[in-house]
């Protein structure tokens, strides 16, 4: 197949577009290339843009345009969030043009477009399960138009339905007893990212017309891929069709390609939108658009046609509407992603391949929309980090890390050797090539959960029988340890059999429920925006890393005697002596991480995966590890039954008590490429105080602290600058901090959104306030 | 060789400049009724290290250091295991790190001379500024040997800057009188001071001293006012920058007086000028000169009266002449960038000026001016080829007398660098505000069409040491930054203070 369509390439003759009037008239004064005979958006880039190496000086404040504007959408999702209650559509389906044209106030809009008719109103989305619907909307006690659900049931099977279908009894033990979970069997898986950009560059007509060629040079053979991609092919074009019909119910014709950079913003933005519109996943990320839109931008300004302002003004309408975007989601899921996170994640910045940087003025107007529209947890601002971008970017980055604790950060110099240049994140930490890679999604086994199974033998350590009150056994075959004192080498010999078996179960699992996603919820508008021929990851994860660390360490160095119950299952432990944590930039316990770590990839690789799909691995939690927690009984590193996991990749609360770089460098030892490849999250507090004696002080110190932790191989950083007073004075006066923004394991949220289980969670995370 | 530390905090971002590590060492002579660090008072106890596992250390987070940071031994007190310290700093400076101590100053004092020059930044804390509140705070009678620490401070080889820090307990020093007590104490190393601060005292450590079941001396004091210890730290620095300046007029007053006496004390008499051209023979330069040449060197070597104030020779001048003071004074100068004039030499009877000019055919890179009425010989490019370039005698004087030059012009550059980040920090932007400063309601606004980069390569600092040095004028309420390419001066005469 693969080899059908590099011959493809082949065939295809490389003819020149210009000699097209409408791409002549769209593409006027762009220098031609490769992009200009076929669809390579890299290429248009690397030919076209100028990277800036000044500062932020040349930047303009909100047009009041845009500032009205802006106050009603902040008025709507400050009630939102305030009488924490929600719109949502009981009429419709979720679709790329299902919905009336929306908006939010016509005459101030230079950018157009919202998911329904009405700002922040939800889509009802029955494709991943009828269920998740009816159960979220009774949350909010709303209920959908009478008969519209049902007959939706009675003629169409859903995702969640089918996985159900498909599951094995072990699937489902392994799942209720919470050993995996947040699986995205119940919700959109999301993690693709569609190459929104060629809405722009290239229209809707010219897309179609590629990938009517890309069916037509697909007709050899019936195998069971060759016609799921034929099928794939053609739902695709429909989505074109649809997305075309969609903007012009906004009376504009993205059939041809963009020509003003207002155009092309508008075009762009009808490609996301066209995606979350279509589908709810869980993230939906933007992609890497800033040095795009900068030729765009760029050109317009030469030509006189716009002045800075109205270059920024573009920006900020446009991320606007990105902190627009809205999904129904359950209560189950709020407390896995707690904050109603949307992880339209914009990559910003990084280096090209050519060693010039991809720093733009666009890359600054981004950023700078978190000044002229004040803070907010969406878009998920993420600075692609390299040793080789303009210190006068660093420091900017750093002061608006300062300013709002709502950017990220991860190692350009690590993906780019993997990724080339124009690759994007999805969601939180996953990198793949715009257009060309895709994501199967696949949450988390528990591995602080299987290092307990490996001392009770396969039985889980809260759930219990239904009829018979006995422990359950969740992993077979798996001997019970009965030592009074435990020994290293035992447990670890029984926490690898663990770790084989929850393996290979987990990736059929994924295997399952991506096979039915692709069937019942596929993602046919983002699909459309990629390359014909895409490879796929399919993304594992591990959350506790942190506590199998400690509790190993513990076992090895220390005396831990377990305290066992009626049934022999250990409920807790006593320790004696002390043992090193991770999180201290100790080798005796950062390498059992990383034993662990290696280990547990090189086990879910021996299990081959649905579509031939590239295995990777994760280290995040998003804020899933407050209910890891809860389910999961004590530890042998002293925690307690019900704490609740360290987030991402971070060392457990209070471990780390050598200071704040000492538990950077823990973190930045994890292997990214080939083991965590799918992303490392590490978050990062401190005090204001600690950071420096005055703002100054404070953003050159941010700025080698980041240069000092990415320099030496680390992949990601959350970066938060506040006290911890701040965060308990908005706890008890919310009111007070409408938009206070805090970042937690790979996004932003509203301090205010979170439970307050979540908000205790974050409080009571290590903030390293050395003075 | 092990030292006792008490613990290690990898990133301290306010104890020397930049990100630092550091090292927290056991044991202190002092008895302090703030220290927040009672558990390291006893020598014993702690964890053993050695002077490579500190190195090591570093190592581990050398990457975050940038430009200005390091490594900080702080404590309890370092200096008290000076030869742990001293070893940890020649390794840790064999590999190029930044270092820093934070001390009270008192310590095995045998070791001094191996530690100080091994040190780029030296945190002092200025305990109490008087023998009886110094013995009331530490419970031990140093004072004496603490004042001593500082005026000897140079004599132990210390050639970097210095933090000085004093901690300000409500009642004992927050008042003007004892930040003015608190300069004067300064004085014997006011030049080498980058910074002074005042650190509130604050209550975090009582708990310590509750779990160490220690009784604690200052029990009920209030925290001090955080505002408060900010406006005497403003006002500290603008005594400290007074006192500065004081300091540096007295010493331009004593210079200009030597030089005044000498040129009093020249006398030209008129015999001597009668005698001249046979007394040109004796010059240097001429001596070697063979007999028969005499007249025709005297023939083409041209003796001119030069008018005090008039111009011998300028910079881009081509190398065709060499010239010899037969009598009078001359200067030797340059313009720098900013319009200053740096003079590098005065020359009087019997020097001479171009020998190496000539001999490597470079043009003048100075200015010469003649200070006083002047004689001088000028010995033209052929003349000195054809009569003096094979003398080695000729040569030799040549080379003495630039090897002379490059001695004090490095002495010069020396005493350039001794001054200090604030200085030039300082000084640039007095420059800035002679060129482009615009008087504005705020105060007097510098437009920059220069980065922090170029800022920093003009006054000779990096980057990062520029910007934070502008971000502590800007605490101290000197100058307001606006954006990267503006700054305020709302305190010229803060500045000038620190400049003469």
């Amino acid at each position: 197949m693969v080899q059908a369509l590099k011959d493809r390439k082949v065939i295809s003759m490389r003819k020149e577009l210009f000699e097209r009037t409408e791409m002549a008239a769209a593409w006027k004064g762009f220098k031609p290339g490769n992009w200009s005979c076929g669809i390579d958006v890299r290429d248009f880039i690397q030919q076209n843009y100028e990277p800036y190496d000044g500062d932020a000086s040349f930047l303009e404040d909100a047009t009041e345009r845009t500032k009205a504007l802006w106050n009603q959408v902040d008025d709507l999702i400050q009630e939102e969030v305030r009488s924490r209650s929600i719109s949502v559509d009981l009429e419709h389906f979720s679709g790329i043009d299902n919905f009336p044209p929306g908006y939010i106030d016509r005459d101030q809009e230079l950018i157009v477009g919202l998911q329904t008719d009405e700002p922040l109103k939800r889509m009802i989305n029955p494709y991943g399960g009828v269920r998740m619907v009816e159960s979220a909307l009774k949350a909010y006690g709303l209920s959908m138009e009478p008969g519209l659900m049902e007959k939706f049931n009675e003629y169409r099977k859903t995702h969640n339905q089918g996985v159900f279908d498909a599951y094995t009894k072990q699937m489902r033990t392994v799942r209720s007893a919470g050993l995996l979970t947040g699986l995205p069997d119940a919700y959109g898986r999301g993690r693709i990212i569609g190459d929104y950009r060629r809405v722009a560059l290239y229209g809707v007509d010219y897309l179609k017309e590629m990938r009517l060629k890309d069916k037509e040079n697909f007709s050899d053979g019936a195998t069971e891929e060759a016609i799921r991609l034929r099928e794939e092919f053609s739902e695709q074009i429909r989505a074109l069709d649809q997305l075309k019909a969609m903007a012009a119910r906004y009376g504009v014709d993205i059939g041809r390609p963009a020509k003003t950079a207002q155009e092309a913003v508008q075009w762009l933005y009808f490609g996301y939108l066209a995606a979350v519109k279509e589908n709810n996943g869980a993230a939906t990320s933007f992609g890497r658009n800033t040095a795009f839109l900068d030729i765009y931008l760029q050109r317009d300004l030469e030509l006189g046609v716009i002045d800075e302002k109205t270059a920024q003004e573009f920006i900020d309408q446009l991320v606007i509407k990105l902190r627009m975007v809205r999904h129904l989601r359950t209560p189950e899921y709020d407390e896995l992603f707690a904050g109603d996170p949307t992880w339209v994640t914009e990559s910003i910045g990084g280096v090209g391949e050519d060693g010039r940087h991809l720093v733009t003025k666009t890359a600054y107007r981004f950023l700078h929309t978190l000044i002229n529209l004040g803070t907010s947890p969406e878009p998920n601002m993420t600075v692609l980090w390299s040793k080789h971008l303009p210190r006068e970017f660093k420091e900017y980055c750093a002061d608006m890390s300062i300013k709002t604790a709502s950017i990220q950060y991860e190692n350009d110099d690590l993906m780019r050797p993997i990724y080339g240049d124009d690759y994007a994140i999805a969601c939180c930490v996953s990198a793949m090539r715009v257009g060309k890679e895709m994501q199967f999604f696949g949450a988390r086994a528990n591995l602080a959960k299987a290092l307990l199974y490996a001392i009770n033998g396969g039985r889980d350590e809260i759930a219990r029988d239904k009829e018979t009150g006995e422990p359950i056994t969740v992993l077979p075959g798996i001997g019970q340890n009965d030592q009074e004192i435990l020994d290293y080498a035992a447990v670890w010999a029984s926490f690898q059999e663990v770790m084989d078996q929850l393996a290979k179960i987990y990736v059929e699992t994924m295997n399952t429920i991506h096979y039915m996603h692709d069937k019942y919820a596929y993602e046919a508008g983002q699909m459309a925006l990629h390359d014909p021929n895409v490879h796929r990851y399919i993304a594992f994860g591990i959350a506790g890393l942190s506590i199998v660390a400690d509790s190993l360490s513990a076992i090895k160095y220390a005396k831990v005697r377990p305290l066992r119950n009626e049934h022999g299952l250990a409920v807790g432990f006593e320790t004696e002596g002390t043992f090193p944590r991770y999180g201290n930039d100790d080798d005796r316990v950062d390498q059992i991480a990383i034993e662990v770590n290696r280990y547990f990839m090189d086990a879910l690789r021996k299990t081959p995966a649905y579509r031939g799909a590239e295995h990777t691995l994760s280290l995040l939690t998003i804020t899933s590890n407050v209910a890891y927690g809860k389910k999961t009984g004590a530890t042998p590193d002293g925690r307690k039954y019900g704490e609740a996991f360290a987030p991402g990749a971070n060392p457990m609360n209070g471990a780390d008590e050598s200071g704040a770089l000492a538990s950077l460098n823990s973190v930045a030892k994890l292997p990214f490429r080939d083991v965590n490849q799918d992303g490392i999250s590490n978050t990062f507090s401190i005090i204001p105080a600690a950071l420096g004696k005055n703002d100054t002080e404070r953003l050159i110190n941010l700025t080698n602290v980041l240069d000092g932790y990415f320099g030496q191989g680390a992949f990601h950083l959350n970066v938060n600058v506040m006290d911890r007073e701040l965060l308990l004075d908005a706890m008890e006066h919310p009111e007070q901090y409408p938009n206070l923004t805090i970042r937690v394991s790979g996004y932003a949220v509203r301090f205010n959104q979170l439970s307050r289980e979540h908000q205790l969670d974050v409080i009571n995370r290590t903030f390293f306030e050395f003075v | 060789m092990r030292g006792y530390l008490q613990s290690i905090e990898t990133m301290g971002l306010v104890d020397g400049p930049g990100t630092r590590t550091i090292f927290f060492m056991q044991g202190c002579p002092l008895r302090c009724a703030y220290c927040h660090n009672p558990d390291a008072i006893r020598l014993q106890g702690g964890r053993e290290i050695t002077p490579a596992e500190v190195l090591e250390i570093a190592r581990r987070y050398r990457s975050y250091y940038g430009e200005d940071g390091g490594v900080t031994f702080s404590g309890g007190e370092p200096l008290l295991q000076g030869e742990f310290l001293h070893k940890s700093l020649e390794l840790l400076k064999q590999e190029g790190y930044n270092t820093c101590i934070d001390t009270s100053g008192i310590g095995n004092r045998a070791f001094f001379p191996d530690i100080f020059p091994l040190v780029d930044t030296l945190i002092i804390d200025v305990k109490a500024f008087d023998q009886e509140s110094f013995a009331n705070l530490t419970l031990t009678k140093g004072f004496g040997e603490y004042l001593d620490f500082l005026a000897s401070l140079e004599n132990y080889g210390f050639q970097g800057q210095v933090w000085a820090r004093h901690v300000m307990v409500p009642g004992w020093t927050d008042n003007e009188q004892s930040m003015r007590d608190f300069v004067r104490i300064l004085r014997p190393i006011c030049h080498r001071i980058d910074r002074i601060e005042i650190l509130p005292y604050h209550t975090a450590g009582v708990e310590k001293y509750r779990k160490l079941g220690m009784s604690y001396r200052l029990e009920g004091v209030e925290p001090m006012d955080k505002d408060r210890a900010k406006e005497l730290e403003i006002y500290a620095n603008k005594v400290f920058a007074e006192d500065l300046q004081q300091e540096r007029k007295k010493a331009q007053a004593r210079s200009e007086e030597k030089y005044k006496i000498l040129r009093d004390r020249q006398v030209v008499s008129k015999q001597e000028q009668a005698e001249m051209f046979a007394s040109l023979r004796e010059l240097p330069l001429l001596r070697e000169v063979a007999e028969g040449d005499v007249e025709a060197v005297l023939d083409e070597i041209i003796l001119s009266n030069i008018k005090a104030g008039d111009y011998i020779f300028r910079t881009g001048d081509a190398p065709d002449l060499m010239y010899l003071i037969y009598q009078g004074e001359m200067k030797i100068f340059y313009n720098t960038i900013d319009g200053e004039e740096q003079i590098f030499y005065i020359y009087r009877d019997g020097d001479f000026v171009g020998g190496l000019n000539l001999l490597v055919e470079t043009p003048y890179r100075y200015v010469g001016q003649a200070l006083t009425d002047c004689r001088i010989i000028a010995i033209p490019k052929a003349t000195f080829d054809k009569y003096f370039y094979d003398s080695s005698v000729v040569l030799r004087s040549v080379l003495t007398k630039s090897f002379d030059r490059i001695r004090w012009a490095e002495e010069l550059i020396q005493r350039l660098a001794t001054s200090n980040a604030s200085m030039k920090t300082a000084g640039l932007l007095l420059k800035l505000v002679k060129r482009i400063g615009v008087e504005t309601e705020e105060g007097i606004r510098l437009e920059l069409s220069m980065n922090r980069e170029e800022l920093g390569n003009y006054s000779g600092l990096r980057r990062e040491t520029i910007t934070r040095k502008l971000g502590q004028f800007k605490d101290l309420g000197y100058i307001d930054l606006v954006g990267n390419k503006v700054i305020i001066v709302k305190d010229l005469e803060a500045l000038e203070a620190y400049v003469l």
